[in-house]
């Protein structure tokens, strides 16, 4: 998975004759619902050619943010640049981006051909032109069969597909998808997955994509944008965003089970204490440590058990889920449940006392107040990364 | 000794066959009772007040008789029938029938489209001030409406400058009630086209801006589409039922003068039943009437069907 890199280019006219650039910036980018604020004061850059996933809980604003950059909604605040240009005042008719809307909105009263064509038939481009790139799309797509149909005698699966469909007909600047995937079955979702990831492969398009489903993101991303709140929590690309998460939100929400964060003190040694816990933070050595309370997280499958005498977290297995390939155990340490995903069988019993242990790598600190990560500075004390 | 494989899970028994036994024709009749049982009500309702009248009308549309309940009906076969089509006053009364259909058509259909789309998405108030006027009860609006259109000292003729006598003219007065119903109406009908703009997803519409449509072009290509059946709903009443509404204010203003200018097929029908006291000829009128719009009714209603959109389930 490639990675993307942050773009601050203005095309140059030469470039945009050769080949469309898209990039998109987003300045500030605000809007308001009333006194509610469903997209708060958002800088980004979307390189060209880059699958940015804008990622986030129902209602952190990511939709909001989408329509802002089709031109759908009016941000109260900001402005929105595609290639350079000001584009915030454009109306989406002239903005030149593709969008795929989570109903797929389909024009129940056209066929597929003639909704896969409207807008090129919008642009008044000549009746053999538009069946000649229906034509051309409906076979990428493998819908040629299905031109004449009506939406309604489609399968969920196809309406998407003609949804995409109407999106790739024109070459747009970008494309900006909502929840394109949220209507399909589990099976269908997967394959249509590696589908749009295989096609952004081909075409090398600018896509904006916007989805609740942190394996949707943590799949298809060069770049993961999380969202909480209307704001940004953090960006980069999954791997970043998975290994080192930003805030405690963003170890929250990735992963499955979640992140576990158990409350413990960094003392004098530059070990984490706490009910149940001894764990050695692998810091460099230090005379002594400033002592802190700090959030310690560890993903569940970077725990393993080990014999509970002198074992960094000690506890009481409460349950034990089988997942077919690997088990969850879920533990009591201290008064935190801590989950432990391994190859089954885990081993463990509900009831049984636990020894749990990992690698001083794979612990993250953060601030218990702000929620932020915490990175060791030699030179200095510690201090939240911004 | 050689072991064999045998199967880990035991085939499942062969699927059970038809139920052997039918249960008894009485517990077969008590389960396929409830539905009809839940209709009856509606159904004795239709019966007593549509369908019993309709057949006692045909009945006495081949008799005789003065509506005197101790005056006994004469059977007189086909001769209300041929009194019907041999006076010019049924020709001359279905024309204006369909003139006032069309006259209302553009209260009905055009000004309402047109009130829709223009105020789409805005406050309901305006459109409640449209609507008053359906509020206001026929007769009242007609007697408003005679002091208005008075040819002496009448507010329309004071404000156009003119001294026509709009309800007493053989050339105005049909149009005057035409223009008194479509007042009444076109309230009614922007509410209706603005329910069923209001009941359009506006996701097509931000799609086809999206798609790079422009408003004209939303409008012809997505909207009016989607609207067609709301349209051919308004079409449908006005046609079958927009000649009945004019029918208090002829009553009220004209009493279908002068010299019968304003006299339609349902005036006429009144006319016959209940001044000249002839039923049987009111119920052969009624009859042609009734086979006249169901004539019209039946293709207008095809084509509405036709032209109606499921919407795109999810």
């Amino acid at each position: 998975m490639s990675v993307g890199q942050v773009a601050f280019t203005a095309p140059s006219g030469d470039a945009a004759l050769l080949r469309r650039m898209s990039t998109i910036r987003l300045e500030g980018l605000g809007r308001r619902f009333g006194a509610a604020v469903a997209v708060d004061d958002v800088w980004l850059d979307v390189a060209d050619g880059e699958f940015l996933v804008l990622l986030g809980p129902s209602g952190c604003g990511k939709s909001t943010l989408l329509r802002m950059i089709a031109g759908l909604l009016e941000p109260s605040a900001g402005r929105i640049l595609l290639d350079g240009a000001d584009i915030t005042a454009l109306p989406p008719q002239h903005r030149n981006l593709a969008m795929v809307f989570q109903s797929y909105a389909l024009y129940p009263h056209l066929s597929v051909s003639r909704n896969i064509g409207f807008p090129l038939r919008a642009r008044r481009r000549s009746k053999p032109e538009i069946t000649a790139k229906v034509g051309e799309v409906a076979a990428l797509l493998g819908l040629t069969d299905l031109l004449d149909r009506k939406p309604r005698q489609l399968s969920g699966g196809q309406r998407q597909r003609v949804a995409l469909g109407r999106a790739l007909v024109r070459d747009p600047g970008a494309f900006l998808m909502d929840e394109p995937l949220s209507n399909l079955d589990a099976a269908l979702r997967a394959t249509t997955r590696a589908e749009l990831v295989e096609l952004h492969r081909r075409l090398n398009a600018t896509v904006v994509y916007v989805t609740h489903d942190q394996v949707e993101a943590m799949t298809m991303a060069s770049r993961i944008v999380l969202l909480n709140e209307g704001r940004v929590e953090q960006a980069g690309p999954p791997g970043e965003v998975y290994d080192a998460p930003a805030t405690v939100f963003a170890a929250r929400f990735l992963g499955s089970p979640a992140m576990n964060l158990v409350d413990a003190a960094v003392t004098r040694d530059g070990r984490a204490h706490g009910p149940g816990i001894d764990l050695p933070l692998g810091l460099p050595d230090e005379a002594a440590f400033p002592e802190r309370p700090v959030t310690l997280g560890v993903r569940p499958e970077r725990l393993s058990i080990v014999p509970e005498d002198g074992a960094g977290l000690r506890g009481v297995v409460t349950a034990v889920e089988n997942l077919g390939g690997e088990e969850v155990a879920h533990c009591l340490v201290g008064s935190s449940q801590v989950a432990v995903r391994g190859p089954r069988p885990l081993g463990a019993r509900p009831g049984d006392r636990i020894g749990l242990t990992a690698a001083p790598a794979h612990l993250h600190l953060f601030d218990p107040v702000s929620g932020r990560r915490l990175t060791w500075q030699p030179a200095a004390t510690t201090a939240p990364k911004e | 000794m050689i072991g064999t494989f045998v199967e880990a899970v035991p085939s499942l028994p062969p699927r059970r066959a038809e139920a052997a036994a039918r249960p008894r024709a009485v517990v077969r009749l008590a389960r396929a009772a409830p539905p009809y049982l839940y209709l009856a009500p509606g159904l004795v309702l239709l019966v007593v007040w549509t369908y019993w009248p309709l057949a006692q009308t045909f009945f006495l549309s081949f008799h005789s008789w003065n509506l005197v309940p101790s005056t006994p009906m004469t059977q007189v076969g086909t001769d209300n029938y041929e009194r019907l089509l041999t006076t010019s006053a049924l020709g001359s009364s279905t024309v204006r029938t369909f003139q006032v259909i069309a006259g209302l058509l553009p209260f009905t259909l055009l000004i309402p489209l047109g009130v829709g789309l223009l105020t789409r998405g805005r406050g309901t108030v305006h459109r409640g001030l449209v609507f008053a006027p359906m509020l206001v009860a026929p007769v009242a609006g007609a007697t408003v409406w005679m002091f208005l259109l008075d040819p002496d000292a009448g507010l329309v003729n004071t404000v156009l400058g003119t001294d026509v006598n709009w309800l007493n003219g053989t050339g105005t007065a049909l149009w005057a009630i035409v223009l008194i119903t479509g007042w009444h109406l076109a309230g009614f009908a922007v509410l209706v086209v603005a329910a069923g703009l209001a009941g359009i997803d506006p996701e097509y519409t931000a799609a086809a801006r999206v798609d790079g449509a422009t408003s004209s072009q939303i409008t012809r290509w997505i909207t009016l589409p989607l609207l067609s059946p709301t349209l051919w709903f308004l079409v449908l009443m006005t046609v079958l039922l927009g000649a009945q509404w004019t029918f208090p204010l002829i009553d009220t203003l004209t009493q279908g003068g002068p010299a019968g200018s304003s006299t339609t097929v349902y005036y006429l029908l009144w006319e016959y039943g209940f001044r000249s006291n002839d039923a049987g000829l009111a119920a052969a009128a009624g009859v042609l009437f009734f086979a006249g719009f169901m004539l019209v009714a039946v293709p207008l209603a095809r084509l509405a069907d036709r032209a109606a959109v499921r919407e795109e389930g999810p």
